[in-house]
C-alpha cells in the first residue's frame, strides 16, 4: 500500500514536470505592492496579424514586468490609440492616460521550418518624449518565453538602470509534505515556469548554491547516511561528492572566481569553516574555534567571507578577511543573527534575525550598522538575493506549509510564491545567466 | 515485487528530469539506502533497539531524568561487544537549517559523551546530525517542536 501511495506521488510529480506550461509549481502573488508603480503600455506586437507568438510575447513580458509590483501594465482596451510604428505615436495620447513608458514591437517572419524568429522593439519615455532604446533579438518559436524574458530584462534595465532578472533561475528543495521522506532538488525559471527535478532522494537535501558561471550547482545530500557535499553539472547531470570528512560536511558556497567552495566541516569535533580547492581537490581550514562556525558566504569581490558563529554565546554574523585571516563581528543587535548574505554591492547584509521569539529576514547597512527588519512572516529561513540586488526570496511557513516568499530590498513590495504541489524551501537565486 | 519497484522508480526518476544515464544510476542507488559510515555499513532492518531522548529549546545537554536510561543501555552494550551505536541528533524547525545541523551534532555528541562516561568505547559509536531535516511531528507549535528536538540511539 505504501508503495502504491509513493508511486502515486511520483506520478503527480511526473505530471507536474511534464505539463509545465499548465502547472508550474511556483507562482508569484503580490501581497503588498509598491506605493507608486510605474505605468507601462505594451502594444501587442503585430496585432493585426493575430500571430500566436504575439500573444505569448505580450503575456510573458507583461507578467514579468508586473511580477514584483514595480510596474502596472495598461490593458490594451484603455489605450487611446494603437500605433503600428514609431511615427504613429502621439505622446499626448499616453500622457492623458498617465502612462510613463511605451513599448512597441514587431515580429519578423516566424519560420515554421527553422523555427527562427526575429523581434524588433522600441521603448519610449512618455514624460521626456524620447526613445530610450531600440533593440532586435533573434530566437526560436519554440522558446518564446526565453525571448520574452530577454526583452523584459532589457526594458527593465533601460528604465531602472539595473539589470533585469527575468531570465534568471531559482533552485529549491521540494517535498510532498512536511513529514515526507521524498526530497527533490528542483530548478525553475524565476517566474516558476519550466520546473524540472535535478536530483531526488529519500534522504534530506539542503543548501543548494550556484557556481558563478551558472553551469554547476553544489548542495548537501544525506544519501550516504550523513551530510556530504555534491557538485553537479546542470547540462549533463554529472555529479560527484567533495572529499568526505568525518562529521558534518555542509553549507557549500562557491567562490566568485569558481575555484573554491567554502563549507563547514566538523572533523575536529566541532564545526569550522573550510575552503575546498576544486583544482587541487583538497580542504584548507579557515576558522578554528570551539564554538559553532557555519553558513559561510562570499563577498562578491572574493576577498571576504561572512559566516555565523556562536563564539560570543549567541549566533551572530562575523566576517573573515581571507588575506589577513582577521575576524570581525558584524552584528550586535539581538540574540540571533544567522545565515547571512552580502548584497551584490557589498553594502548590506541580508540575514535571519530573531525578534521577540520570531524569525524574520532583516538587512543591515554595513556603513551605519543599522538593522532593518524586512518581513512580517515568522519562521523565515534561507534568504537569497537577486543578482541585481533588488529582491530577496526566502523560505517561510504559511498555514503550516513550507512556502517561498519575497520582498524588494527597500521593504516596499512583498510577495508570496506559494507551491501548488507540496512544500518548498531552500531557495537559491542564480547569477545573471548568459 | 522489490525488483519491479526498483525498475518502476528508476524509470520514473529518469522521466522526471530527462536525465542522462549517469545520474540515472546514481539515483537508483539512493532508493534503498545502504548507509555507509567510514568502514561500517548498516541497514535500517539491522537495528536491534531504538531509544529516543528529548532536549530543551536551543540546548544540547542531557536532561538529568534521562541519565539512568544510559546506565542500562551501557550495561547491555557491554554484554555484547559486537554491538555498535548510531546516534542521530535532531532539532525543531526554528532557526536556520545549517545552524541547526550544528546544534543537532552537539546533541548527538552529548549522547556520545555520556556513553563514553559509562564505559563504552568511542570507536563503537557513530554520530550523525540531521538538524531540522527529519521531523517526526508537523505543526509550528511547542507540542510538535518538543517531539522534534531529539536524539535517536540506534543499536545494531
Amino acid at each position: 500500500m505504501k508503495k502504491f501511495y509513493s508511486a502515486c506521488l511520483v506520478l503527480l510529480f511526473l505530471l507536474s514536470t511534464f505539463s509545465t506550461e499548465v502547472l508550474s509549481q511556483l507562482k508569484i502573488e503580490i501581497t503588498q505592492g509598491t506605493k507608486e508603480p510605474l505605468k507601462i503600455a505594451i502594444i501587442p506586437f503585430n496585432r493585426a496579424l493575430g500571430l500566436s507568438e504575439s500573444s505569448v510575447l505580450y503575456k510573458v513580458i507583461s507578467k514579468d514586468l508586473e511580477s514584483f509590483g514595480e510596474f502596472i501594465v495598461i490593458p490594451p482596451d484603455s489605450m487611446l490609440s494603437l500605433p503600428k510604428s514609431e511615427d504613429e505615436i502621439f505622446y499626448r495620447d499616453w500622457r492623458l492616460i498617465e502612462v510613463d513608458y511605451l513599448v512597441l514591437g514587431s515580429i519578423q517572419n516566424p519560420s515554421i521550418e527553422t523555427k527562427d524568429i526575429n523581434v524588433t522593439y522600441s521603448l519610449f519615455d512618455i514624460t521626456r518624449q524620447k526613445t530610450l532604446y531600440r533593440g532586435i533579438i533573434a530566437g526560436k518559436t519554440d522558446s518564446l518565453r526565453i525571448l520574452a524574458h530577454n526583452i523584459s530584462d532589457r526594458i527593465y534595465e533601460k528604465i531602472k538602470g539595473i539589470s533585469g532578472i527575468f531570465s534568471t533561475k531559482i533552485l529549491y528543495v521540494s517535498k510532498p509534505s512536511f513529514l515526507s521522506d521524498n526530497y527533490s532538488l528542483k530548478i525553475a525559471d524565476i517566474d516558476g515556469f519550466n520546473d524540472i527535478s535535478l536530483f531526488s532522494s529519500t534522504q534530506p537535501i539542503l543548501s543548494p548554491d550556484w557556481s558563478p558561471d551558472g553551469e554547476q550547482i553544489a548542495y548537501v545530500s544525506f544519501e550516504k547516511g550523513r551530510s556530504s557535499i555534491f557538485i553537479q553539472e546542470l547540462f549533463s547531470g554529472k555529479r560527484k561528492s567533495l572529499k568526505i570528512q568525518p562529521g558534518i560536511n555542509s553549507s557549500p558556497s562557491w567562490s566568485p572566481n569558481g575555484r573554491y567552495i567554502a563549507a563547514v566541516l566538523s572533523k575536529e569535533g566541532n564545526p569550522d569553516i573550510f575552503l575546498y580547492d576544486l583544482k587541487k581537490d583538497k580542504w584548507i581550514q579557515l576558522t578554528d574555534h570551539y564554538g559553532i562556525d557555519t553558513e559561510p558566504t562570499w563577498a562578491s569581490n572574493g576577498k571576504k567571507l561572512l559566516f555565523t558563529s556562536n563564539r560570543s554565546g549567541t549566533p551572530q554574523l562575523y566576517e573573515i578577511n581571507l588575506k589577513s585571516k582577521k575576524i570581525r563581528r558584524k552584528t550586535f543587535e539581538g540574540s540571533y543573527n544567522a545565515r547571512g548574505r552580502y548584497s551584490p554591492d557589498n553594502k548590506n547584509l541580508i540575514f535571519i534575525h530573531r525578534q521577540s521569539g520570531l524569525f524574520h529576514v532583516a538587512s543591515q547597512n554595513l556603513r551605519t550598522g543599522k538593522i532593518k527588519v524586512l518581513t512580517e512572516t515568522n519562521l523565515d529561513e534561507s534568504p537569497t538575493v537577486s543578482p541585481n540586488g533588488n529582491l530577496v526570496i526566502y523560505a517561510t511557513r504559511k498555514e503550516d506549509r513550507g512556502v517561498l516568499a519575497g520582498i524588494t530590498i527597500d521593504g516596499q513590495t512583498k510577495f508570496l510564491v506559494p507551491s501548488i504541489l507540496g512544500e518548498v524551501r531552500e531557495p537559491s537565486w542564480s547569477p545573471l545567466l548568459k | 515485487m522489490e525488483k519491479i519497484a526498483v525498475v518502476f522508480w528508476s524509470l520514473i526518476l529518469c522521466g522526471i528530469s530527462g536525465c542522462t544515464v549517469g545520474t540515472f544510476f546514481e539515483r537508483a542507488d539512493t532508493e534503498r539506502p545502504v548507509v555507509s559510515t567510514s568502514s561500517q555499513f548498516y541497514e535500517e532492518d539491522e537495528i536491534k533497539s531504538l531509544d529516543t531522548i528529548y532536549f530543551d529549546y536551543d540546548k544540547s545537554n542531557i536532561n538529568p531524568s534521562d541519565i539512568a536510561k544510559f546506565k542500562i543501555l551501557s550495561e547491555d552494550l557491554k554484554k555484547d561487544s559486537s554491538l555498535k551505536v548510531r546516534i542521530e541528533g535532531h532539532c525543531d524547525e526554528r532557526g536556520t537549517r545549517e545552524y541547526n545541523l550544528s546544534l543537532g551534532e552537539r546533541r548527538a555528541n552529548s549522547v556520545r559523551e555520556i556513553l563514553i562516561i559509562n564505559g563504552i568505547s568511542n570507536n563503537r559509536i557513530i554520530t550523525v546530525s540531521y538538524g531540522e531535516e527529519r521531523p517526526v511531528s508537523a505543526g509550528s507549535n511547542e507540542v510538535s517542536w518538543s517531539k522534534n528536538r531529539r536524539a535517536l540511539i540506534k543499536i545494531f
